[in-house]
Parts: structure tokens; sequence; C-alpha cells
């Protein structure tokens, strides 16, 4: 399958952006004003302690030599010391990836199963009132906070119904199902507000097009028509959409995550900037870079997939 | 197969607009009988496109709807039948072919299942049966490897061979009758008469009736039976095709067959000597373009299509010279070259004595002294600046005073026969032959001595090229222009040009003056290309005596 | 041969507006906040930062028709005041990732070549990093506050406006017109500004509407999460993340502020979707 080679090619098209990610977040904590070792370490680090990381870092070579140093430590699996947690920030960040990315996940999947019916029914209805519905709450939708729709589902389900727990994130799998369900769910429907827009559009555009039409002359039903030949074709943009908005995702999860107190990645980042855990913040914000290359990744090979036009 | 009577009586189709009813398709009247190939004639909104859509109630839009008449198909009305029982008429007793196969044809879905699709549901085939009846298929309209290509995607192919996926589709369920919306239109001369030929065979062999669509008199005339001519949503004559061509009695279908060229035409280009030993305005010596052919690692792309290879060309003042080529022949590029707007690879290109890219008065003089006329008629103009103040930015950067602007404007306008109140208003608040009009006279705006017109009628109405041919004669006895006009329709450049360039994948395959190269061609592609283009007399020889490159191969893609 | 005279006039701006009933309706809600922002001095009926022990977390009623917070402060008060941040905090955090965008995404777009190849690496590069997350490690960096926050959005946000613009501008040259221009002899200049730029503007305008709600949506955020603008200013991301302690007992102070940012938003939104309808952009 020669289609596919470009899968082994495909990361180092991906280097030059790895490699820019690593410079951004070298100079980001170079940036910070003072002394170098004092930022990693925190104001209250001992004298042995700075001159350690100073060797090992190599705070008094010029830059690009630090930048060097940087690699070189990534590459043993270091990336520096929490100054609050006091373990290294690669280790950190994996304990704190799984309810992220569980997040993460049942976010897609709920926004998914939220936009698409929606975009279906407003698609094929066009102008009537369930389009027009789906129209304006999902213009509304897109300017919902999420930090602020987090608060009122928690007065409607946690409050009111006593559905769902409040915040954290729990031990057992039912557990963390559970408190998931809402912060998924705050995620889900400022994402499907997006979603439902572009799907709805988009297929609006593949219905009417020559395609569909040519189907439709050939005495196809609309059923036929719409699953054969309008889903197919919609499924490379939806695709491409959901790898776009990831960003949008992400930031979304962060602030969720603080609003729920869920021991994930993005409440790990906000809790280092408080404490000035500079170290953490350079290394969230790094894997958060590479998880969206991945993502671009997955996406590139699902379009391979799917339209037998592109070739990478 | 079910051989079919359709018989249409006082169709009409009305539009609900914000401002009012509409009416587009205008009691129609019209009967098909078996075996007989209808040609449809018209220009761009005249309806013939809607009238087709209407016949299997397959509206583009929900704000139209017919509002009268009746569509028998053998004795049962269309019009007033059931949604489910339309299904069982569209694909199953008349099948659609349209004029872009590339957009009609399912992208992601293979070309063999395209076919199936209809014969599972409609004959309730099984999926191996239906395969292989889609196979057969495939043969019939000229695949030379059914098994193998009914796996490919459409985008695998040439436009011709999609066209001819696209007939396969519309034959699928053996259907009496045969809707073709324009089905040459997007393709080259030669690939056009493959095209039509093998309709006629499938009418032949499969006794089915044929309605084909075209704003092509001449493929009207070689291909069908009977013609009617529509205009304004009416169907203003139709007829025997001999009888209506001969002697034709409403003024619309006068005027249609008298904008029609011809190639036979020897009486429009006397032949210009007295040119014979000027010194040339323009001269090309070697010239070769290339440009990056896509692939390469990183985006860095190694490999070079080499789109104009090694041509010499040389055209002397006031003279016309018509350059002629199939899609991808070069000729385009060779244009934008010569105006120094593609890259030269090797060779020299002299303007007015001077060679351009040998120091900047030789770029600055074709500047002034050359300008084009482009395909687009819309998007050749800014679209966000009015005709007044195109025209007048190009007199402000050639230096002219400010105050003596308006009035040359109004010159040019003139000039070009377009009303002065044109100069308000923007592009897209006019027709297509208005555009053309302000892009000539923009053209015209810098006084050159040479004007490249690229495709400059191609899209355009067969009426509308008639005036813009006649406005380019005009001004080129007027003002004594040299004229490079590049055009894939021969008979626009017999009509108008003294000289004429053949060109075929990026190189020239024949010169000479008009009347020798059309009347004699020496070498066999422009034998092909003369004999390929289908002639206004039904009886003259068509393109059935075009020599066929086989069908097989893979085509030129555009 | 007959001059050609022409048939309908181009209809005027103020027709166009009416005939787009999303711009009317975005425009007409943008201008009530920023009436409100104007004459908040005026119509706020309580000084917005005043505490007031004798009414404190009153529920909605005719004296206080959003409630009070635990400071006994009038929230619809906050409400008008906070108007002035927020629209501030969407308007300056677009303009300038509007005009650098555009700058850099036209100048990608005109000259390619290696100037194209490095801006255009730095972009992916940026847009590899979600946007909050690297507008956050920003702020982390200069300290928290409002003028962190513009200097991380213009830091950060240029990046889609110059993408975009860059895609039109590369698709605009290729178009007869621009071919047009360079084959008269218009200069570089002429070209990009007269041609190319104002073509391209229109796209990057329609983003710019959607994208306010972006920056809306993300001043509010940060400025919940306590990065942002500080207490006891009114602001209404702050206002909510004030109101989170008290939202079994005063829903109120909570529900308000978000509603408002909702509303601000919805007018960018359809402002956004009428002005794509009257240039005809495709989102």
């Amino acid at each position: 399958m020669h289609r596919y080679r470009f899968v082994l090619f495909r990361p180092l098209h991906f280097l030059p952006v790895l490699f820019g990610i690593s410079v951004i977040t070298f100079v980001l904590v170079r940036l910070i004003p003072g002394d170098p070792a004092r930022v990693i370490l925190g104001t209250r680090a001992t004298p042995t302690a700075i001159a350690n990381i100073r060797a090992q870092y190599g705070l008094d070579e010029p830059l690009w030599t630090q930048y060097f140093f940087f690699i070189r430590n990534l590459a043993n699996g270091e990336m520096g010391r929490s100054i609050l947690y006091k373990i290294d920030v690669l280790k950190l960040i994996a304990t704190r990836i799984e309810p992220t990315l569980a997040l993460v996940a049942a976010s897609v999947l709920l926004s998914i199963l939220i936009a698409l019916p929606l975009a279906t029914i407003a698609a094929r209805n066009q102008g009537g009132l369930p389009d027009q519905i789906v129209r304006v709450v999902s213009t509304l939708g897109i300017g919902f906070p999420p930090f602020w729709l987090a608060l009122i589902l928690i007065i409607v389900f946690s409050v009111r119904l006593d559905l769902f727990p409040v915040s954290g994130y729990g031990e057992t799998l039912p557990e963390k199902l559970a408190h998931l369900a809402l912060p998924a769910l705050t995620v889900a429907l400022s994402l499907s507000a997006v979603l439902t827009r572009s799907l709805r559009a988009a297929m609006i555009e593949a219905l009417a097009s020559d395609v569909a039409t040519a189907a439709r002359a050939r005495g196809m039903p609309e059923g036929v028509v719409f699953w054969r030949h309008v889903v197919p074709n919609s499924l490379v943009p939806t695709i491409n959409l959901l790898a776009v908005n990831i960003g949008w995702l992400i930031g979304g999860t962060v602030v969720v995550e603080s609003v729920f107190a869920i021991p994930g990645m993005g409440q790990l980042l906000v809790r280092a900037i408080f404490s000035r855990d500079y170290m953490v913040v350079q290394g969230v914000a790094m894997a958060f870079a590479c998880a969206t290359v991945l993502v671009n990744l997955i996406a590139d090979i699902l379009t391979v997939a799917l339209d037998p036009r592109v070739k990478l | 197969m079910t051989a079919a009577t359709l018989s249409v009586r006082d169709l009409t189709v009305r539009a609900r607009l914000d401002d009012g009813p509409r009416t587009l398709i205008d009691r129609v009247s019209l009967d098909l009988a078996p075996g007989e190939i209808l040609g449809l004639v018209g220009e761009s909104g005249s309806g013939k496109s809607l009238l087709c859509r209407a016949l299997i109630r397959l509206l583009p839009s929900p704000r139209l709807a017919i509002e009268g008449g009746s569509i028998l198909l053998d004795g049962r009305d269309l019009v007033t039948a059931r949604e489910a029982d339309l299904r069982a008429v569209r694909g199953r007793r008349i099948g659609m072919i349209f004029q872009n196969p590339t957009s009609h044809l399912d992208p992601v879905m293979r070309i063999g299942d395209q076919i199936a699709e209809g014969l599972r549901f409609h004959e309730g085939l099984s999926a191996r049966a239906a395969r292989t009846a889609a196979t057969e298929i495939l043969a019939q309209v000229g695949f030379p490897d059914p098994p193998r290509q009914y796996d490919a995607y459409a985008h695998e192919f040439s436009g011709g061979m999609r066209q001819r996926a696209m007939i396969g589709v519309a034959l699928s369920c053996g259907p009496g009758i045969l809707i073709a919306d324009e089905p040459t239109t997007a393709l080259d001369v030669t690939i056009q008469s493959q095209i039509l030929r093998l309709l006629t065979e499938i009418r032949d062999r499969r006794g089915l009736a044929i309605i084909l669509i075209s704003h092509d008199l001449g493929v009207v005339a070689q291909t069908c039976d009977r013609i009617a001519v529509m205009h304004d949503g009416r169907i203003v004559e139709q007829g025997d095709k001999r009888a209506l061509l001969a002697s034709p009695r409403h003024a619309y279908t006068r005027a249609l067959i008298a904008s029609h060229p011809t190639v036979g035409d020897a009486a429009a280009s006397p032949p210009a000597p007295r040119l014979a030993r000027a010194p040339a305005l323009l001269e090309v010596r070697d010239l070769t373009v290339t440009f990056p052919a896509g692939g390469g690692f990183l985006g860095r792309s190694t490999r070079r299509f080499t789109a104009v290879n090694g041509v010499n060309l040389r055209v002397q003042p006031g003279e016309s010279v018509g350059i002629v080529g199939e899609s991808g022949s070069g000729k385009s590029t060779l244009a934008r070259a010569i105006l120094g707007l593609a890259p030269i690879a090797s060779g020299h290109v002299f303007f007015g004595g001077a060679e351009l890219g040998k120091g900047p008065d030789a770029l600055a003089r074709l500047r002034r002294d050359a300008a084009m006329v482009f395909q687009d008629p819309y998007g050749s103009l800014n679209p966000r600046m009015t005709i007044g103040d195109t025209l007048a930015e190009v007199l402000l950067v050639q230096g002219m005073a400010a105050a003596d602007i308006p009035a040359r404007v109004r010159d040019l306008l003139d000039l070009v026969a377009l009303d002065r109140a044109f100069a308000t208003r923007k592009p897209r608040s006019l027709s297509g032959g208005q555009c053309q009009r302000a892009g000539i006279a923009r053209a015209l705006a810098v006084d050159p001595q040479l004007i490249i017109a690229d495709e400059c009628v191609a899209a355009l109405d067969v009426t509308i090229q008639a005036q813009i041919i006649d406005l380019f004669r005009d001004l080129k006895a007027r003002m004594n222009l040299t004229l490079l006009f590049i055009a894939h329709d021969l008979a626009i450049v017999r009509n108008l040009c003294d000289r004429v360039v053949v060109m075929n994948r990026g190189e020239i395959v024949e010169e000479g003056p008009c009347h020798a190269v059309f009347e004699r061609p020496q070498h066999p592609y422009t034998a092909a290309l003369i004999a390929a283009i289908p002639d206004i007399d039904p009886d003259k020889p068509g393109p059935s005596a075009a020599p066929d490159p086989l069908p097989a191969t893979k085509e030129l893609r555009s | 041969m007959s001059a050609l005279a022409p048939t309908a006039r181009t209809p005027s701006w103020s027709r166009m507006i009416g005939r787009t009933p999303a711009l009317a309706g975005g425009l007409g809600l943008f201008g009530l906040f920023v009436l409100a922002a104007l004459a908040a001095p005026l119509i706020a009926p309580f000084d917005p930062i005043l505490q007031n022990t004798d009414a404190r977390l009153v529920g909605p009623s005719l004296a206080h028709p959003f409630g009070t917070d635990n400071f006994g402060r009038d929230i619809l008060s906050r409400v008008i005041w906070g108007t002035r941040i927020d629209l501030q905090i969407a308007l300056i955090g677009v303009i300038f990732p509007f005009l650098l965008g555009t700058a850099v995404g036209t100048i990608a777009g005109f000259f390619g070549g290696i100037v194209d190849t490095v801006l255009m690496r730095l972009i992916d590069v940026i847009l590899a990093f979600p946007f909050l997350v690297l507008m956050l490690a920003i702020i982390a960096i200069l300290g928290p506050g409002l003028t962190s926050f513009f200097i991380a959005m213009a830091l950060v946000g240029w990046v889609s406006y110059a993408r975009l613009v860059r895609a039109q501008i590369l698709v605009l040259k290729t178009q007869d017109f621009a071919v047009a221009a360079a084959s008269l002899g218009f200069g570089r200049a002429r070209i990009m500004f007269r041609h190319l730029l104002p073509n391209a503007l229109a796209g990057s305008l329609v983003f710019a509407m959607s994208d306010a709600v972006l920056v809306l949506l993300t001043g509010a955020a940060i400025s919940y999460l306590g990065l942002g603008v500080q207490p006891p200013l009114a602001e209404w991301g702050v206002m909510v993340s004030e109101g989170q302690a008290f939202l079994t007992t005063a829903w109120w102070i909570t529900l308000f502020p978000g509603l408002a940012i909702v509303t601000l938003a919805f007018s960018f939104s359809l402002m956004g979707d009428g002005l794509a309808n009257l240039l005809g952009v495709r989102e």
C-alpha cells in the first residue's frame, strides 16, 4: 500500500515544527527577568543547588549552548524539577495525562453526538423551523464562556438535581465517569456550537452539490443520496474541522479542569503559573503543542484513508 | 429496455422571487420519438438546461415550480406523478448526462460502484451481478480495461473518460430516453467528436431517444435529427434540422445561424501580403517555459513540466496572428511569457527590436505598447473598482494629467461601444459581454501597438462572441493594431486573423496564412483538429471523418 | 454598433444593511453595549465598587434588578460598568492582531520566497500551541493583568489573520485582474494596496468578528482564572469567579455577568454573519 508510505515520512515533515516548539518553550523561560537559576529553582534555593543547576543547564554558556543542554536533557528524559512537586516535570506530566486525555476524548465524542444530528436535521430542512432554531442556538452557543457554562450546569445538575458530583476526579472507573460527565458536557457544548455551524454549512453545500443532483437524477431517494454521497463527502471536512479546533478544545479543557478541580494538565498549568513553577509551565506548554502535532498527523492519515484524491 | 415517447405540452416553470414571480419556461411543447436525437439550442439563460431538469421534476431550487402543462411519458403525466413514481422514472426511464463530469461524479466513490448503484437500487441486482453488469457497461462506453477500471476513482481519468463514465452511469438501467446537457462543452474539440460519436452509436445500438442540449449549432447540426431553438424560456422554432438550418423562420434563429463562425468561410479573411518585408514588432526565438511539477521531498520539487518548448514566432506590425491549440497546448503560457508574466527558462523575446530581460527599457516599452485581454470577463476586472476607476488608473499610471483623464475615459467607452454611464458601475452589475468590452477598453487605454487576447470570447454566448469579434475587426482597421489572438476555436481565428499558428504540447506544429492552413493542413494534428470541428452544414463531412486518436489512452489532462 | 446602456443601479449602503437582518441586529445590539459603556456613570443606579453591608446577597428585586453580591454591591451597576472593560478586551484584543496579521500575511503572500517560508514556519509553530495555553504561558512570564493580556494577544493572535490574508493574496495574485495590472506596468505597491489588499480584507474583516468572540471569551476566562483583570474592578469574568463561592445561595451573582458575555458575543457573531453575507465571503 504505497499510498500510506507517507506515514513513515510524515513525522519528518513535522520536524521543523517540533524544533520550533522546543525553541519557543526554551526561550519562554529565558525571557523571565532575573537569574535563570533562581527562576528554575525558586527563590529559596540553596547556593549549592544553584551551582549544580548552572552546570546542568550550562547557564554560564552562550544561549545556543544552553539550548543544546536543554535538548540533551530532554533526550535523557529530564526537563527540570518542579519547585512545588519536587519531581521532574516530565514525570509529573505523565501522572496528569490520563484525566486530560479522558476529558478530551469524552468531549470530542459527546460533541460529535450533539453536532452531527443537529447539523443533519438543520441541513435537510434548510430554511425551515428546525434549521432556524439550530442556527440561532449554535450562534448563541459559540459565545458561551466555558467557565460560566460549567457553573450553570453545576447549579442545574449537581445542586438542583443532585445527579453528578461538583468537583474532583475519583479513583474507580464509575467514579471517574461520573466526575467527567459535567466537565465533558461543558467542553462538548462549546465545541459542538462551532462544529454544528460548520457541519451544517458543509452539508448544505454537499446536498446542493452536483454529485447529489446526479444521484437524484438517477432516481436515488433522499436517504441514499444523503448516506451514500453527502456523508462520505462530508467526512474529510469534518475531520479537518476537528483537527483545526483541537487548540480551542484544549483551551476549553484547561479552564474546565480548573472549574471542576480535575487533576489534569490544564489545572497543573494554571496552578504552576500562580506558584511561579516555570519548569512546569514550560513542560505543559510543550506537551500540549506536541499533542496538537500528533492530532494533525492522525488527521492527515484519516484524510488519506477517506479521500482517494489526496496523496501525501 | 423500453422504447419511449415523450410528449411535452405547454410546460410552464415559474420562479417565486422577492420582487414577484417570473416565468422561466413559457408554455414549451415538444415531442420525442423513439430513436430520435433532438437538439435543443439556445444561449445561456434561455432556459434549456432548466427545461431538461423540469422534465424529470428535479428543479434546482425550491423557489421554482412547474405551474402548468404536462409531461407525458408513454401516456402517463409526470407533472402529477407521485415522488416515488418519479424515482422509478429517473435513471430507469430517463437518464441524465451533465456538462461537467468532474463535479457530477462522486469523487470518493469508485467509478464502477456509481454505475452499479442504480442497478442495485432499481433492478435489485446482487452486488456480484451488479458488478458484472457495470463492467459490461464500462466496456460499452469505451473503457479499455473495465475489470480493473471499475475500481478506479474519477480523478484518475481525463475529462473525456470521465464523460464516458457519466454516460455509463446514465445508461446503467437501460433508459429509453437520454438527456445530455452540454455533454461536450468542457472538452477539447477532438474529444468532443469522440463523445458525440459514442452518443450516436449508443442510439443506433439501443434505439433510445436523446435530447442533446448545446449552445453550439455545429454540434447539433452534425449529431441530431431535429432541432428546437430556445430563447427567453420559449421554443421559438423547431423542426427537421436541414429545413430549419436552410430556411429559419424566426429572427432569433437567423441571428444564431449568422453568428456561428465557420471554418470554411473564406471570404472573411483576405490574405495580407503587403506586410511581407516589414521589421517584426514581436519576435520570439527558441522560447522555453517550464514550471515545477509538484512532488519532491519536503515540498522542494526537482521535476519540471515544460509548458512551452522551443517556440519561434515573428509578428509584424498590423498583422493579426491566431494561436490555436487544445487545452494544455501551451498557448496561454506563451502569451504570458511574451508579456513577461511567466518565467522564461531559455530563449529570447524581442519587442520593437529590444530584447526583454536585457535592461529595463524593453520592459517599459512593452508595458506601454502591449496590453492583454483575458478569458474570464469578470475575473479580469477588479471587483471592487468601478469601470471608470479601472480605466482612469491605467491612464494615471501612464502619466496622463489628471484633468485629461475623464475625457479620455469617455473616449475609451465610446470606442468599445459602451454607454458612458457604465463608468460608475462595478463589474458584477454588468453582463459578460459588457465586462469584456470594458476589458478591451482597458487594454486600449495604453494606446497599444500590440494586443494579446487570450481566449477572450470563450466564455461568451455565440451572438455576443460575434459582436466582440466585430469590435476587434473594427478596432484593428481603425487603429492599426497588431493582434495576437489565442483561441481553441479555430473558426473564430479563421474569421479574424491573417495568419495562424497551431500548437500542440508546447510546440508549434504548423503555421501559415489562415486560408492555406485551413484549406490544406500539412500536419496531421492540424488536420485532425480541423476535421473535428462540427460544421453547421449537416451534409458536410463532420467529426466522423476525424482520425481517431485511441480513446483508450489517457488523454492529456487540462 | 449602438452603445449599450446600463439597466440596474448599484444599491446603496443603507439599503444593503436593511436587507441583511443579521447585520442590522448585530449592529443594534453592539450599539447598546457601546452606549452602556459610554453612559455608565449616568445609567448605573449604584457605584460598582462601593460596598454596602446593609444589602448583602440580596436577590433580584426592584431596587436591585440583578441582586447584590456578598459585599452588597449592585450586580446591575457592576455589569454596566463591566461593559467598559469587556468592550476594551474585545476591541483592543482584536485590533492589534488584525493589523499585525494582515500586514504580515500581505507581505508573505505578495513577496513569497524566503520571507514567506520563514514567516509560514513561524506561524506553523505558533499554531501548534493551543491558543489559550500559549496565552497563559506568556502571561505567566509577564505577570497577571490586562496589559499582559493585550501583549500576549498581539503576540499570539496575529497568526490566524496572517494565514488567512496570505492565502487570499496567493489566490488573488493569480487572478486575471492582478495579472492585468502587472501587464499594464503598475507598480508593486499599487497592485498590492489598490488591487490585492482591498479584496483580501473582506475575509479578514469577517474573521475579525468571530475572532472578537474568541478574544472576549479568552479575556474573560483569563480574568476568571485570576490572571487578567484584578478585583475589585468590575469585569464580567471576575464577577463570575466571585459568584462561584455563592453558587448554591446567590446564583444571580454568577448568572448575569455570564449573560452579558453571551449577549455581547452574540452581537459580534451576528455582525460577522451579516458582513459575510454582504461581502459575499464564505467562512
